[in-house]
């Protein structure tokens, strides 16, 4: 049987606390790279976020060196001189005075064979981007506040410490994935990443609410320790994941490939690389990061504890092996044991109260 | 149950098709942003110290000189202190910022003649050649080569029995009134002097005095012609005006009111420590000296003549100056506004200036719109055969709540000056997805609870409940994400937050109104009952022999 076919008719029985090891690897690596890079290499950072100034024309005849030619008599023969999505030509110059910005943007109109107007220029400054940034972080944290409010009230406290974690760990690495590639940082970015943070947190409610459900059944909760019914909630909504996943990459790529190859309309690129990479983190964070913590902290509840004895005690009994007296709960389950139930059984649902139809 | 299903189902697909038919009779059309339409968008800041109600008042300010030039449809919003001026359809950077950035001083000069407002095509202060480059800044500009000879310098004393040219618009348009010859008298209690006749004119020198000097020329300390105009900007009377005498830092406050005859004054206070230098003006054009030979003393902001009084006393009292004339309340009201504020109450610093041509606008546009159809054929496909008829469900329920956002954003468009821009159409395109999802997460709970052995009928009330509890949790989440970056942000975050968080709104909507009637509808029919295949299901586990411990009410 496929592992598609699998999942696609509730087979699947993935064995995720392994799993959570393999990730809280792979998160750590990530998050170290990030880290690094940032420190190391730092934000190739647009002139929205330092100040400056920058023409853009389509120009499909010139060169980059073409360019630097007709500029360094004007003073910019040091500018950031690049083509960016096929044939735009893009100058950028370090905040300065604006003197000889009419003559550059005659200069570059001349090269490109253009009309005056036609140059797009946008010019900022120095101030503006650290102003955008303390509304970005503003919002951060109002965002934080609330999110963590309203999970902590429909779901629990300890969901919203898990899906925060997640999502800052999502931030962390698109941020440092911009550091590693060097790609520019514009608004574009900053508002791509913050729309992660949205992203992150459905994939990581879709999760928690299962879980949730599965925690309110007695028939579940009292037979399974807490990580092993997250595990068997992350089983039986993978598939979810999965689709929701996909169903919302396919646009972003769709923008990603019409950014970067078809039309050079670079605002779009800008926008769908962070939000492509963002897309993907924030699945795997709300399953190898989100989840775990939960996990982690739900086994510290002393009602945990007793039931994790209760059940070692069980199995004890079953195997005829000695009884470990406290299993701390970040100990790895021996390996070769099954998960104690799997997602294989759909165990009967509560009769509902009320009408049937 | 049933049947409300059914009536949901009937009322939103007309609610989305009623939409979209007043969308088109209404002609609403989405407001393009700048980045998709071409054009000049500038970010102002304050500086320095400044009063809350400042960043109104220089919003108005801009707007009249906005509007004074004649830009369709511009858009001047505030956002926190920002101020964001979008020109669309302008390409002329530099005459964008200099149209908004400059804090304009208010300046009073003295009248020296009146001259017959221009007949010829009006031609506004401020404005160029059009397409001439121009990179000057007006305070680098050297004073033009029309220094005023000697002849200027005293020739303003008149001959006498020289009559003025009578003052009156001329406009073929329209008849305008003669302006009303306000007059600057002093506090109630002493008797207004007569108004006095307008000094004849002075023989000019050169027909560049009698054009309107362009606001490049407009310096302090040179005489000037310039006009004054009313709100259609037609030129109701024009004005040679020697060097200024003052500048509106010398005025504390100015206010409208109505006196006993119910007439519409302007109460003006100067500074205590600038009184003197104002009666020395008054003084002077009380006496029709050489320097004010008319006795009027204009207001001047921004290169127009906002109001032209004649002086009635030799001297006034800081606080007891009232300038009467013909007002109306909203006359009185916008003079006491110019004399407020006349320099915009603060000083603004262009932040952000961005121009975009049509052209790459239309390109961002198209990109815009193709990566949008793109992704959705991408999605349909995906979801027709991942989930059957029940994708083709998810693919209806997107098409109605695109029709109720296209509704909206029309709407917001037209009637709201709400524009659409690139941040705004790729926060659109993400909400494909988000709108997919919530029917994924319904899908997805239904095939469980068929693999656990149910029929599709028994199954679709519970899983939509569960489900829906799912996505509104969900979606609260992502509105109060989109919410936050509504109020906090500013710019093109703005747009995005906006579009996303009505695409989740509607997805709520469609979701409970649609998408579950539909389902319903659909699973409990005859004919597709007993073939779960065509909706993607799985076959049950018992049929596969898998071992199941629960007796699935069927």
């Amino acid at each position: 049987m496929s592992v598609r076919s699998k999942l696609a008719s509730f087979d699947n029985d993935i064995d995720f606390p392994r799993l959570w090891r393999i990730g809280a690897v792979v998160s750590l690596v990530l998050l170290l790279l990030s880290g690094g890079a940032l420190v190391g290499r730092g934000l190739n950072l647009g002139i929205d976020f330092e100040g400056g100034t920058a023409w853009e024309v389509q120009a499909p005849d010139a060169s980059v060196a073409d360019a630097r030619e007709v500029l360094t008599p004007l003073g910019l023969g040091n500018a950031k001189i690049q083509f960016v999505g096929g044939d735009n030509l893009r100058v950028q110059a370090e905040p300065g005075d604006d003197a000889g910005l009419a003559e550059v943007t005659v200069a570059l109109a001349e090269l490109a064979g253009a009309d005056r107007t036609d140059v797009a220029i946008s010019t900022v400054g120095p101030t503006w981007g650290d102003e955008i940034l303390e509304k970005a972080q503003r919002a951060l944290i109002v965002f934080f506040v609330l999110i963590a409010a309203y999970i902590a009230v429909r779901l629990e406290w300890k969901m919203a410490v898990g899906a925060l974690a997640a999502v800052v760990h999502d931030i962390l690495i698109v941020i440092g994935f911009y550091a590693v590639f060097q790609l520019e940082v514009t608004p574009a970015t900053v508002i791509a990443i913050l729309t992660i943070m949205g992203y992150s947190l459905y994939d990581t409610i879709v999760v928690f609410d299962k879980a949730q459900a599965n925690a309110e059944r007695p028939a579940l909760a009292q037979k399974m320790n807490y990580t092993d019914l997250m595990s068997l909630s992350l089983n039986q909504v993978l598939m979810r994941s999965i689709n929701t996943s996909i169903t919302s990459l396919l646009p972003v790529l769709s923008m990603l490939f019409v950014g970067s190859f078809l039309l050079g309309a670079v605002t779009l690129q800008e926008f769908a690389y962070a939000l492509a990479v963002g897309l993907g983190i924030g699945a795997y964070s709300s399953i190898f990061v989100a989840t775990p913590i939960v996990a982690w902290l739900k086994e510290r509840e002393p009602q945990q504890q007793n039931l994790r004895q209760r059940l070692e005690a069980q199995s004890a009994r079953r195997t005829g092996q000695p009884v470990a007296a406290t299993v701390s709960p970040s100990e790895p389950r021996p390996a070769g044991t099954a998960p104690l139930l799997s997602g294989r059984v759909i165990p009967p649902r509560p009769r509902k109260k009320g009408k049937r139809r | 149950m049933r049947r409300n299903g059914l009536a949901s189902l009937v009322s939103i697909v007309v609610l989305a098709i009623g939409g979209l038919g007043w969308t088109l009779a209404a002609e609403n059309e989405p407001l393009l942003g700048l980045d998709l339409q071409g054009g000049v968008s500038v970010v102002l800041e304050p500086t320095g110290e400044f009063d809350e109600s400042a960043i109104p008042q220089a919003i108005e300010i801009i707007r009249q000189r906005v509007d004074g030039i004649g830009v369709a449809e511009p858009e001047i919003t505030r956002q926190d202190d920002a101020i964001v001026v979008q020109l669309p359809g302008i390409a002329d950077r530099d005459q964008a910022l200099e149209l908004v950035g400059q804090t304009a001083e208010l300046r009073f000069r003295p009248v020296l003649q009146l001259l017959p407002p221009g007949l010829e095509g009006l031609e506004l202060p401020g404005e160029e050649p059009a397409g001439e480059p121009d990179a000057d800044e007006p305070d680098t500009d050297e004073p033009d080569a029309d220094e005023p000879d000697a002849d200027d310098e005293q020739g303003f004393g008149l001959a006498p029995g020289e009559l003025a040219a009578p003052l009156q618009a001329e406009d073929p348009t329209e008849s305008d009134p003669a302006p009303d010859e306000p007059t600057l008298t002093p506090p109630a209690g002493q008797d207004p002097a007569e108004l006095t006749p307008p000094a004849p004119p002075a023989p000019t020198t050169g027909v560049e005095d009698l054009e309107l000097t362009s606001s490049d020329d407009d310096d302090p300390d040179q005489p000037v012609t310039l006009g004054e105009f009313d709100d259609d900007g037609n030129e109701v009377a024009r004005y040679r005006l020697g060097p200024a005498a003052a500048t509106g830092e010398i005025l504390s406050s100015a206010n409208a009111r109505i006196e006993q005859l119910g007439q519409w004054t302007v109460g003006v206070q100067i500074r205590g420590d600038r009184i003197a230098d104002f009666n020395v003006i008054a003084g002077e054009c009380f006496n029709g000296g050489p320097s004010c030979p008319t006795r009027q003393l204009a207001i001047v902001l921004d290169g127009r003549v906002v109001s032209a009084p004649s002086i009635n006393a030799p001297s006034f009292d800081a606080d007891g100056i009232s300038i009467s004339g013909d007002f109306s309340e909203g006359e009185a009201k916008d003079l006491a506004l110019v004399l407020r504020y006349g320099s915009l109450p603060v000083e603004l610093v262009a932040q952000q200036t961005q121009s975009v041509s049509a052209s790459i606008g239309q390109d961002a546009l198209d990109a815009g719109v193709l990566a949008g159809l793109i992704g959705l054929a991408l999605v349909t496909v995906y979801m027709l055969v991942y989930y059957r008829l029940l994708g083709m469900v998810a693919m209806l329920s997107l098409a109605v709540s695109a029709a109720l956002l296209w509704t909206m954003i029309a709407w917001l468009g037209s009637s709201q000056g709400l524009a659409l821009t690139l941040a705004g159409v790729t926060g659109i395109i993400l909400s494909i997805g988000v709108a997919v999802d919530s029917n994924v997460v319904f899908y997805e709970h239904l095939k469980e609870e068929v693999a656990g052995g149910r029929s599709l009928r028994a199954a679709i009330d519970g899983s939509f409940a569960s489900a829906f509890s799912t996505i509104v949790k969900a979606d609260v989440a992502s509105l109060i994400g989109a919410g936050i970056l509504y109020w906090l942000t500013v710019g093109p975050v703005r747009g995005f937050a906006l579009f996303l968080g009505l695409a989740t709104l509607l997805d709520l909507i469609s979701s409970y109104f649609f998408m579950r009637p539909l389902a319903l509808i659909l699973v409990k029919s005859k004919r597709l009952q007993n073939r779960p295949r065509l909706f993607g299901m799985p076959t049950p586990k018992v049929d596969r022999g898998l071992a199941i411990d629960e007796g699935a009410p069927a």
